[in-house]
């Protein structure tokens, strides 16, 4: 039984990640109101931003053919100074509570966690056949 | 020693703390994830993902640690 990780793993972890915001953001805006909502949406959202950027960077650093230094270049120059200094301001925001800035943050990595729980307990993998959404991990 | 003293002493080294850990472990991470590829370059990809899951597991780590010298920070003098 082999249980290996796809290629597209990380895509569709951003994709779940983006629906469980987007739906914690409006039981948020109830529950919590506003600002609280706005500020997990948007830590979430920084989050998946950083995910998306570092693979990216990864990938285009670290392949056989070598590196494609421009790519890399500008990768490096929006996830580095441009990103973090969004999370700079986003920390400095007063009416963001850094509390649910760093739950939204999380949201990602409990994604992934659950994710890859799913498949090594239950043995359950997404399935790209679109007549069957899960199977058993062959 | 006070309350706030010890804040002032504490927060930077925690973040300083979290950075060179979390320095070690990206480093180790990523000199094995290297080392396999190079190894096994038909599994480069799959190792590859294996690698931003758990570079993003690190960093997540420094910026939590970040975070709370954030918070903490406002209450020192």
């Amino acid at each position: 039984m082999t249980k290996k990780i796809e290629l597209n793993f990380i895509d569709r972890v951003l994709k779940t990640t983006g629906v469980v915001l987007l739906i914690c953001f409006v039981f948020g805006l109830y529950y919590f109101g506003f600002f609280p909502a706005l500020a997990f949406l948007s830590g979430g959202v920084w989050g998946m931003i950083n995910l998306l950027f570092l693979s990216e960077l990864v990938k285009v650093t670290i392949r056989p053919e070598g590196a494609m230094k421009t790519k890399a270049l500008g990768l490096a120059v929006i996830k580095f100074p441009l990103l973090y200094s969004t999370g700079y301001f986003l920390l400095k925001v007063h009416q963001f509570n850094p509390l649910y800035l760093l739950a939204g943050f999380s949201l990602l990595f409990l994604i992934i966690i659950l994710k890859v729980v799913a498949r090594a307990l239950l043995g359950l993998d997404y399935n790209h056949d679109k007549t069957k959404s899960w199977n058993q991990v062959k | 020693m006070d309350y706030q003293s010890m804040l002032a002493w504490a927060l930077p080294m925690a973040v300083g703390l979290a950075a060179v850990g979390s320095g070690f472990g990206l480093g180790r991470a990523v000199g094995s994830a290297m080392e396999a590829m190079g190894r096994q370059p038909e599994a480069a990809n799959k190792i590859q993902t294996g690698m931003v899951i758990g570079a993003a597991f690190i960093e997540a780590l420094t910026l939590y640690a970040l975070l709370v010298f954030f918070i903490l920070s406002g209450k020192i003098g």
